[in-house]
């Protein structure tokens, strides 16, 4: 067994061991740690933006800088693919 | 991309009403059902993209160029933050949904838990679901046609070499 | 208790497809691969109860990823080589 084999079989005990210990730690399914944001827009989202749907108010309404940042994240992407592949069209 | 036979070209024309109709309903209910902007934004862009391979790119790019898809993509994102500044002139801050409370357009208040859903209401919020969806169709459908469109013109140049 | 065993099987088939992605010489089966993983883990999203993650991964993952990949294999080479 090689250096690089000794060093491959190591990192991926030490990752398993990881991944195991977290899901021998994980929360039964639907009961977070921290409760008190998520109790704090449930009850709140209907009277304070109008919406039934209270991910699209946390998306557009609570959180709104974070959907700024994709539409911006989104437009550099496209402006990136159409520069790389207008030139491949004219040439 | 070449076109492909008669029978997918038909099927797609069959095809690409309802799933744009679903796309837009997500669109749409984005503030009572589950979905949004960028959901129902991907649902019509793969419609689009089934446009795209049953009738090849060149067909495609002769009616929607790519220069008309991105000054549709400036639009919805120019829409985005403009209503977002809107709630910085009539509200206080940035983001402040200004239309929920008012009886104006989407001003109404739904009843505090489990109700029919109403679709006049939602403040802002089904109009920056309209900004993100055309925003998304237009850039994530410009990508495909941009990509279809230079793999077409490299294979016919490649041919023109050998022949 | 179907809903169990769904939060078994399902994870299983997206590991196997995604080895399957992995292993495949020819791309085009990778492709397709990817986009049975990617709708699979749509319906997983579906049955942990976030629907909104679930219609964003079909629309993007399935279809959109696999149209990009497999025009870009169309402008390349199909079978992948040997090292």
């Amino acid at each position: 067994m090689s250096r690089r084999d000794m060093f491959a079989v190591v990192f991926f005990s030490i990752v398993c061991m990881f991944f195991i210990f977290s899901a021998l730690l994980m929360h039964p399914f639907g009961s977070p740690d921290e409760t008190d944001m998520d109790d704090m827009i449930i009850k709140n989202t209907q009277r304070e933006t109008g919406a039934n749907n209270g991910v699209t108010s946390v998306v557009f309404d609570y959180r709104g800088f974070d959907t700024l940042g994709e539409a911006t994240i989104l437009f550099t992407a496209v402006a990136g693919v159409v520069l790389l592949f207008r030139r491949m069209k004219e040439t | 991309m070449s076109e492909m036979s008669k029978i997918v070209r038909t099927i797609a024309a069959i095809v690409f009403p309802f799933i744009m109709i679903y796309g837009l309903y997500v669109i749409a209910h984005g503030h009572l059902t589950p979905g949004g902007g960028f959901q129902g934004g991907a649902i019509v862009a793969s419609a689009c993209a089934l446009l795209l391979v049953a009738y090849g790119s060149m067909w495609t790019m002769r009616r929607i160029g790519e220069k008309r898809l991105s000054v549709f993509e400036s639009i919805g994102a120019f829409f985005f933050i403009a209503l977002a500044l809107l709630g910085l002139f009539f509200g206080a801050v940035f983001f402040n949904n200004f239309l929920a409370g008012s009886s104006f357009l989407f001003g109404d208040i739904p009843m505090v838990g489990s109700n029919t859903g109403d679709m006049n209401t939602g403040g802002v919020l089904p109009l920056m679901n309209f900004a993100v969806g055309i925003k998304v169709v237009a850039g994530l459908f410009v990508i495909i046609l941009v990509m279809a469109y230079a793999s077409n013109h490299m294979e016919k140049k490649r041919g023109e070499k050998q022949g | 208790m179907l809903l169990e065993y769904a939060h078994i099987v399902i994870p299983i088939f997206i590991v196997a497809t995604s080895i399957f992605a992995v292993l495949l010489r020819d791309l085009l089966g990778a492709a397709v691969a990817v986009a049975a993983m990617s709708l699979l883990l749509s319906l997983e999203f579906y049955i942990l109860q976030a629907p909104d993650v679930a219609i964003a991964e079909a629309g993007v993952g399935a279809c959109l990823t696999t149209a990009i990949l497999i025009i870009a294999i169309k402008a390349t080479k199909r079978m992948e080589e040997e090292i």
